[in-house]
């Protein structure tokens, strides 16, 4: 029995190896590491109109967690982006958003202590204008605004679980909105409150194999 | 410029000075202190009793000290006393052993003020011209004068035996301050008048570089106070008190949102009166009684216009009335009894109401009895309670029980027990607000939250109703339980010490929170019981008569504060914080540090020099620690990776001469090393010079 087993367990490593290895160049199972993106512009403020509001270009920018790079404005249309950002806003490819299989929820807990999406978790889907998978708002989703600083400060201890475009699980903790990777004193100007803004800093892990473990 | 630098610096150096070239004058004679101990005491048990015969502790500020340290609003001399740090938002309030000005209750001769913002009493409203002495209270005092009086009492009695008839000073000081004052009255053995005049005006203040609108605004303030007593004979006197203070405040106020910078101005005019009458007749030795009727009147009007044209108008009316009795009895040799009844007629009228016509009322009835048996010269024992019942909330009773023991000439030790209660207020009732300027969220009284938004759900406004929707109720009175404990020592004639640990525990914090949500996304919030917290600590003071000349005072505090829920969640482990790489782990109880907007530690240190030829000077050296004054994090718990104001020492001096030709002449200088914090001490201008003139005329007969 026991033997028996330990055949099965050798059956499936050397499987899942030999699909890592169709996959990737790399012929031993490496576990899974966190990909850190830094300073990710999204929509970023590029002056003050003469009314005294902001204003930005206005466009998303959009990701692909697993290729782990920027995905052109102009294949938005495509199932090729699982993420997109636009200052506080996030978009999941699914929905009203996209043509691909994405859904999300936001996860309250520690990104290292969730080991494995349970069964039962609800991905939610973006049903703009009304809703979006990640909540938008102040303290609704991952980050608060601080309307005395005028500061926003992603929330500690929460995780976007995330369906992929491909139907594909991956989970990210959102580090940091500004440029550098360092929130903004209290005290900073309100210029460089606006102009350092909408950079984000996050780390993930895509779990290439399809299952809901990390 | 520079030039102005350099005369700063001198004088500062000047008032450094003065303390060290008289030290060396001192010449060797009998110290003692004041003999404080003796001084009469009213706020701790209604009635007059010797400060070192109390059960609880109270702190005593008296005329000569008010004077000395140039103090001319209430908000100057209790930032400089023990255990009480000052608040700033909504005006000044004073903040009691950690907790928020919404618990502390601030009477004139034994009356409640009226008039709170936000729960906020501002201390600035109150001249200190002819103030004879304020007496401090800590601990819950609901037993004797049931709501607000949670964490204690801070009672101003007005001076009413004067035997000066005429009085006056004038005081200019730094941003073009002056303060004028006319004291008279007329005292003969059946009647007493007193009337007093105070004009203060200041240019207000820009402690922010590189800013137009100023920290402090433009204000003009006159107060008066008319008071006559009149004794019909040896067992009864008549008295009527009126008190009227007018305040017009100039705004220029610079809200930013979101890099958004929209400035409006305008005035805010204030009207705030009382009305005390009182009947006071003994019968005998052994009993006495006390008619008092009292009515006051805060009303505030701000008037802004922003650049764009639209104008804001914000009211509040605030009206309360009180009849009450109180009868003092001698039972026995040994035991003093006080029975008291009253009936309070209460109403509030503001623009954040659904109708600022209307006037929103409460009516209180209470009745409280305390009783005082001294079984030994050695004890004195003190039981009270007092119930409140009325219309628009639940019913309180607070009872309370304290105890002296006089060891011996040296020690002394006291304890008390109680609790005290804060009633809702009529803002956590009636509150109709919609702030269209931020996303347009609401928030609703408790009283009428259910119906409006029912109303509103029924048009199909309301997006989604949360739980604790269905939970909210008829608001309760917020509770807190006090324990004090005391220990005083005076090892001789000219040393005093005294040791205090307390702990408050509270329950039924009014929070504000999230009810539902309109269709829009936009938030309800209404006001639930559902906050605990504690505050404890202790404190240490000291007085010592160093020469004749020379006296040295000082004490230190501790406060812990925490909220009792978010500690259970703390330890729960689902609270988080990020560390040092940005990425998030689990707040622990060392991260944690309590209540915002609390000090953990304070201490003050007074040198004061008294010559019998008139000459005063002194020292005063504040020191606060570093407080939590935003939650940046985001986790709704104040920890370590919040964001702080700085610890800070102040340094005040003043010195004068009061001559025997009823002369006198006083300069001074608030926060000597100029110490400025913008965003955190708004009422802290940086440094600041004044000079008093007085003359007194002396009653001569």
């Amino acid at each position: 029995m026991l033997t028996f087993i330990k055949k099965i367990t050798l059956v499936t490593i050397v499987s899942v190896s030999m699909i890592a290895c169709t996959k990737n160049e790399s012929s031993v199972v490496a576990p899974l590491t966190a990909n850190v993106v830094k300073d990710l512009a999204a929509d970023t403020v590029l002056g003050i109109a003469s009314n005294g509001m902001p204003y930005s270009a206005g466009k998303y920018t959009f990701y692909s967690l697993e290729n782990n790079a920027i995905v052109p404005n102009t294949d938005s249309a495509s199932t090729k982006w699982d993420i997109a950002f636009v200052s506080t806003k996030i978009l999941i490819n699914g929905g009203t958003s996209g043509t691909g299989m994405g859904g999300a929820f936001v996860y309250t807990g520690l990104f290292d202590d969730l080991k494995t999406i349970s069964a039962d978790s609800v991905f939610k889907t973006d049903n703009a204008p009304a809703s979006y998978a990640i909540t938008y708002g102040s303290g609704k989703g991952w980050y608060t605004y601080d309307q005395a600083t005028s500061l926003v400060t992603p929330l500690a201890g929460r995780v976007l679980v995330i369906r992929t475009a491909s139907g594909k699980y991956a989970k990210i903790e959102i580090i940091n909105y500004y440029k550098g990777g360092v929130t903004l004193p209290v005290t900073a100007s309100d210029a460089d409150k606006l102009s350092k803004q909408r950079y984000y800093t996050f780390r993930y892990i895509f779990q290439p194999n399809g299952t809901k473990t990390f | 410029m520079c030039q102005l630098c350099s005369v700063q610096n001198k004088a500062i150096l000047f008032f450094l000075f003065i303390p060290l070239v008289a030290t060396s004058q001192i010449k060797a004679i009998k110290d003692t202190l004041q003999r404080q101990g003796d001084s009469v005491v009213v706020t701790a048990t209604r009635s007059e009793r010797k400060l070192s015969n109390l059960t609880v502790p109270v702190t005593i500020i008296n005329a000569k000290t008010i004077q000395q340290t140039g103090s001319l609003r209430l908000t100057d001399i209790l930032k400089e006393q023990p255990g009480l740090t000052m608040t700033s938002g909504f005006g000044a309030g004073v903040q009691l052993q950690g907790l928020n000005p919404d618990y502390t209750i601030i009477l004139i001769n034994g009356e409640p003020l009226v008039g709170r913002t936000a729960g906020v009493l501002d201390l600035n409203r109150i001249a200190l011209g002819n103030v004879k002495k304020i007496e401090i209270v800590k601990g819950p005092s609901s037993s004797l004068y049931g709501s607000e009086a949670m964490a204690g009492v801070v009672n101003i009695i007005t001076d009413q035996n004067t035997q000066i008839p005429i009085q006056v000073s004038a005081r200019y000081g730094t941003y073009k301050t002056k303060d004028i004052s006319l004291d008279n009255a007329i005292h003969n053995k059946s009647l007493f008048y007193q009337g007093f005049y105070n004009y203060y005006t200041t240019d207000g203040y820009s402690i922010r570089p590189n800013s137009s609108s100023r920290v402090t605004t433009p204000i003009t303030r006159y107060t008066t106070n008319q008071q006559i007593k009149y004794n019909i004979n040896t067992n009864t006197n008549v008295s009527l008190g009126v008190r009227y203070t007018n305040e017009q405040i100039q705004n220029d106020i610079s809200v930013s949102n979101g890099g958004v910078t929209i400035h409006s101005n305008g005035t805010e005019n204030i009207h705030d009166y009382n009305v005390t009458a009182s009947l006071n007749h003994r019968f005998s030795n052994a009993l006495k009684t006390s008619f008092r009727s009292y009515l006051t009147q805060y009303d505030s009007k701000q008037d802004l216009l922003t650049l764009s044209g639209s104008p804001y108008v914000d009211l509040l009316n605030h009206l309360f009335q009180r009849v009450e009795n109180q009868t003092d009895w001698t039972v026995r040799k040994n035991i003093n009894a006080i029975f008291g009844a009253g009936s309070v007629m209460e109403g509030v009228k503001s623009s954040r109401y659904d109708s600022e016509q209307l006037r929103k009322t409460n009516a209180i009835q209470y009745a409280f009895t305390q009783w005082e048996w001294l079984p030994s010269k050695k004890m004195t024992f003190i039981a009270g309670a007092r119930f409140d019942e009325n219309a628009t909330f639940a019913s309180a009773f607070s009872p309370k029980l304290s105890m002296l023991y006089k060891i011996n000439a040296v020690h002394k030790l006291k304890w008390s027990i109680g609790q005290g209660f804060k009633a809702p207020d009529f803002r956590q009732l009636y509150l109709d607000f919609t702030n269209a300027a931020a996303g347009g969220y609401s928030v609703f009284g408790s009283a009428q939250a259910q119906k409006v938004i029912t109303q509103l759900n029924a048009l199909g406004q309301v997006g989604v109703l949360y739980d604790n929707f269905y939970q909210l109720k008829t608001l309760q009175p917020e509770y807190s339980t006090g324990i004090h404990l005391t220990w005083d020592m005076e090892p001789n004639a000219s040393t005093f010490l005294s040791f205090q640990l307390f702990r408050n525990d509270i329950k039924n914090l009014i929070e504000v929170q999230q009810v539902g949500a309109y269709t829009s996304g936009a938030q309800i919030f209404s006001y639930l019981n559902i906050g605990r917290a504690f505050t404890t600590g202790g404190e240490f003071e000291f007085k010592k008569q160093i020469s004749s000349q020379f006296s040295l005072n000082g004490g230190y505090q501790l406060v812990i504060t925490g909220d009792k829920d978010q500690i259970a969640q703390i330890k729960a482990g689902t609270v988080y914080t990020r560390d040092a790489s940005g990425n998030s782990r689990r707040l622990t109880m060392s991260d944690y540090v309590g209540l915002p907007n609390n000090s953990k530690h304070k201490a003050q240190l007074k040198l004061n020099y008294n010559h019998e030829n008139g000459i005063f000077a002194n020292l005063r050296f504040l020191y606060r620690s570093k407080w939590a004054v935003n939650n940046t994090n985001g986790n709704q718990v104040f920890d370590n990776g919040d964001s702080f104001a700085n610890g800070y020492v102040s340094i005040h001096s003043s010195f004068g001469k009061n001559f025997n030709n009823g002369w006198g002449l006083q300069l001074g200088c608030d926060n000597i090393s100029n110490y400025i914090d913008a965003s955190n001490l708004p009422n802290l201008p940086g440094r600041t010079f004044f000079i008093t003139m007085k003359y007194q005329l002396n009653h001569k007969k």
